[in-house]
């Protein structure tokens, strides 16, 4: 957002190698010019002593000829006209001792192969060449002859043509020279502009190479000193923020995640969009752990959790993206999404035996200390209360159960269509590519301003009903269709722009399997290379925080994609779950996403640690799902005003 | 009408008396310190005689100055100069006191030039030496334009007409002032003639650099 200005300042100021190169090649153009007129003008001079030469020449012979006519006009009129037909001459005379002309020829040149410009601009005069006429010891008078100017111009014009040509060469090649001088003296100023430029877009380059030049020198000691400064506060905020998550989402005794971490985590599984409809969540109870501490002391019943966290770990770690959590000191929680009831069942069963018996093994009697296995088949459109609670439900259920295992099934959502209906209407909206942008803002509620339009999608079909996102990327999820609903609206998008939104700043947020499929990044390339350069408004694409952190070659490779179009990054569904954070910095996104509930629940410390890196690199938080002002004012008092949700409609903008 | 008469008189002998020297006083002494006392002197007989007929008629200035040059030795360029042709200043030649048949021509052209014998009487002339069967040059006066010419010669020391010179065969007449103000005319612009002779165009560059 920022940046656009800054690119715009930075196209209006010219640069330092600009300026030398237009001083020198205008102090060279005029050199060559000056050198150009000089050698033409002495060209010119030369034609016209030829020209004297040659009159001169003949005005003496023709004199000592017309000496021998014994002064009869008859006679020496011949000898003139002789010579003045040769059209050589422009102008012979022949005047007498009073005076008085005797004779006389004028000619009128014909300059056709010279063009009238040319004419017009140069002025040839052909000097006047005399000699005196003497007939025995008389003088008979002066004889003037002058050169015929037309061949003078002709030569003149070739020598003008090879001389522009010959100096067009010669500035080319100084041209090129130039360049290079100049790119070989100016390098590390470059460099610094490279190290500078890199600051300002919150990318930090130490540069190695200290430059020769003194100025250019201490500029980049001084920059190298700075960026490190800066590098350190980041990495000081990234050990703090790592401390802080390990504290905040790690359970100390069993190493597994604890109940914040599943509550900051849901909310990727309980979406539309969420890449599983569904699945198993286990709640497990331990009973009994007061009577095995009396037993076996309580740093027996601490490796006994171990050793059952790890049984936990061993049957979910089939299932990506599933989650092991302590909820409380006695109380864990699985999460395995795409689970289905009878291999969640199953699983229940296989843990409850190998607990059973690692609690024997404790030395342990299993019918005092045991586990209950409450089952939960959760489905996406299910809200955290619900899952937590109903899950609870079930293990309520199951500690009453004989077998302590017992499985409460969500009731399924009223699906208004089939998944073939819904299949047919996708497919449909693809073919006739019918999606269409809707836009929700994105408000900074300090400056009371939109930061920007995050961009959303809605189906009509062709009866005229309207689906919004939330209604058909479920089924098109389900359909595996979503990322061919995403290639096509980024192919719309970028194909036929909204002019609406000309000169706005807008986002779009891309599904981790859409960026995840190989041939995307090929596809967006060709997009971006044949239409990047004419989208009307800037583009934030924003990328989910579980594929960035991964800070893999394919991020690398999209965000020098999007930096090559001018296309900002963006990154949602964060939680700052990572080991380590130096991919912000890798990456630079210009603002990173998270839930409301996400930055109220973190700790001062972690929130400043976060705020610590993310300053650093120049990041902006922007909170999503605040729905009242009572969310959105506890956000401004942690220093979070940009937000999304229902509560940016309650801001009175300026 | 007698105050005006001694008026005039006193004037003319103003006149006389600093009239602007032939050599001025400040190139006499470079000439003197480069050729030396004697040719200082030479230049002091030069100026007496020009002195002598600055009141004469054209036929006593013709008369002294050819005298006075003719009293120089002949000497060829390539001895004096160590060039085959040069024409040498009026300065150079009554300096080093030798010069081959143009620095005669040359001197004595100048000198009646500054004894105030109009330049349009005076050529140079290349004539052919029967008697020596060889190239030279003559000053000659012509009193008018269609008169016979005077020759002045340093060959044969008297001044004598045309006609009486049967051992010279005229070749060409040459009056350097003559073609500087030789013009086109007519219709168009006016051209004028930028120079006339290479050797009298070098003389005259010779001559106002007061090459000695």
């Amino acid at each position: 957002m920022g940046s656009t200005q800054a690119q715009h300042e930075k196209e209006k100021n010219m640069t330092l190698f600009k300026q030398i190169a237009i001083m020198l090649t205008l102090f060279l153009l005029l050199i060559l010019g000056t050198v150009l007129v000089l050698n033409f003008n002495s060209a010119n001079e030369s034609a016209q002593e030829r020209l004297y030469e040659d009159a001169k020449n003949t005005a003496g012979s023709l004199s000592l000829s017309l000496g021998s006519a014994n002064g009869d006009i008859a006679m020496m009129s011949t000898m003139i006209n002789a010579n003045f037909d040769s059209g050589t001459y422009s102008y012979i005379s022949l005047v007498d001792v009073d005076d008085k002309i005797l004779y006389e020829r004028v000619a009128e040149s014909e300059l056709i192969d010279t063009p009238k410009w040319f004419l017009n601009l140069v002025d040839i005069s052909a000097p006047l060449a005399s000699a005196n006429v003497s007939a025995g010891w008389n003088q008979v008078g002066i004889l003037n002859v002058q050169s015929d100017v037309t061949y003078a111009y002709t030569q003149l014009y070739t020598i003008l043509k090879q001389l522009l040509l010959s100096f067009s060469v010669i500035a080319i090649m100084a041209l090129i020279s130039l360049y290079l001088v100049l790119s070989a003296i100016l390098k590390p100023l470059k460099k610094v502009q490279h190290q500078a430029e890199a600051v300002g877009r919150n990318k930090f380059i130490i540069q190695e190479k200290i430059p020769y030049t003194k100025e250019f020198k201490d500029v980049v000691v001084g920059m190298n000193k700075m960026v490190a400064k800066v590098q350190a506060m980041f990495d000081k905020g990234n050990e703090e923020l790592k401390r802080h998550k390990e504290r905040e989402y790690i359970d100390a005794d069993t190493g597994l995640k604890n109940r914040k971490y599943l509550i900051d985590k849901l909310p990727e599984y309980l979406k539309v969009d969420a890449s599983s409809k569904g699945g198993v969540n286990i709640m497990i109870a331990f009973s009994g752990v007061i009577e095995a501490n009396e037993k076996i002391g309580h740093k027996d019943v601490d490796t006994l959790f171990q050793n059952i966290a790890d049984i936990f770990k061993t049957y979910s770690k089939n299932y990506e993206n599933s989650i092991v959590s302590r909820m409380n000191g006695t109380e864990f929680s699985i999460l395995l999404p795409d689970c289905s009831d009878e291999d969640g069942l199953s699983i229940a069963h296989n843990i409850y035996e190998s607990s059973s018996k690692s609690i024997e093994h404790a030395g342990l009697d299993k019918e005092q200390t045991f586990i209950s296995l409450g089952l939960y088949e959760y489905n996406y459109t299910q809200n955290i209360g619900q899952l937590l609670s109903l899950s609870d439900n079930a293990l309520t259920q199951a500690k009453f159960s004989d077998s302590n295992i017992h499985l409460d099934k969500s009731e399924s959502a009223t699906e208004v269509m089939g998944k073939d209906a819904w299949r047919k209407i996708i497919n449909s909206a693809l073919e006739k590519s019918s999606f269409k942008f809707v836009s929700w803002t994105a408000v900074d509620a300090k400056k009371k301003r939109v930061a920007h339009n995050a961009l959303s999608l809605t189906l009509k079909t062709g009866d005229g009903t309207e689906y919004f996102y939330g209604q058909f990327m479920a089924p098109a999820n389900q359909a595996g269709l979503s990322s061919k609903i995403y290639q096509n609206v980024m192919h719309m998008m970028f194909t036929h722009p909204d002019k609406k939104l000309k000169s706005s700043t807008c986002s779009i947020r891309l599904s981790f399997e859409y960026l995840n499929m190989s041939e995307t990044y090929d596809e967006l390339s060709e997009l971006f290379r044949e239409h990047a350069r004419e989208l009307p408004f800037k583009l934030i694409i924003e990328m989910p925080d579980k594929l960035v952190r991964s800070n893999s070659k394919g991020v690398k490779l999209y965000k020098k994609l999007f930096e090559t179009y001018n296309i900002e990054t963006g990154v949602y569904e964060f939680i700052g779950e990572s080991a380590d954070y130096q991919y912000l910095r890798n990456l630079r996104p210009v603002y990173i996403k998270g839930e409301s509930s996400y930055f109220l629940t973190q700790s001062d410390q972690s929130l400043s640690a976060l705020r610590l890196i993310t300053d650093t690199v120049g990041i902006s938080l922007i909170a999503t799902g605040v729905m009242d002002l009572e969310t959105l004012h506890k956000l401004q008092e942690r220093d979070i005003h940009t937000i999304q949700g229902r509560a940016t409609e309650m801001i009175t903008l300026l | 009408m007698n105050i005006l008469k001694l008026f005039l008189l006193l004037a003319l002998s103003v006149n006389i008396t600093f009239a602007k020297p032939y050599v001025e006083e400040k190139l006499l002494n470079k000439i003197t310190q480069k050729y030396k006392v004697f040719a200082k002197k030479r230049f002091f007989y030069l100026q007496k005689s020009l002195d002598s007929v600055k009141q004469g008629s054209e036929l006593e200035k013709l008369e002294a100055v050819n005298n006075f040059y003719n009293g120089v030795s002949y000497a060829s360029d390539m001895k004096v100069y160590r060039k085959k042709d040069y024409w040498a200043t009026p300065w150079e030649f009554l300096g080093k006191d030798r010069g081959d048949c143009e620095d005669y021509v040359i001197s004595k052209y100048f000198a009646l030039i500054y004894l105030g014998i109009d330049s349009k009487k005076l050529f140079f002339t290349y004539v052919r030496s029967t008697k020596f069967k060889s190239a030279h040059m003559v000053l000659t006066y012509f009193e008018t334009p269609r008169s016979e010419p005077l020759i002045l010669d340093n060959n044969n020391r008297k001044i004598f007409p045309a006609s009486q010179r049967k051992d010279l065969t005229p070749i060409y007449n040459f009056n350097g002032e003559s073609l500087y103000k030789a013009s086109k005319r007519g219709s168009g612009k006016k051209v004028k003639s930028k120079k006339a002779h290479k050797k009298w165009d070098q003389l005259k560059l010779n001559m106002k650099r007061k090459k000695i």
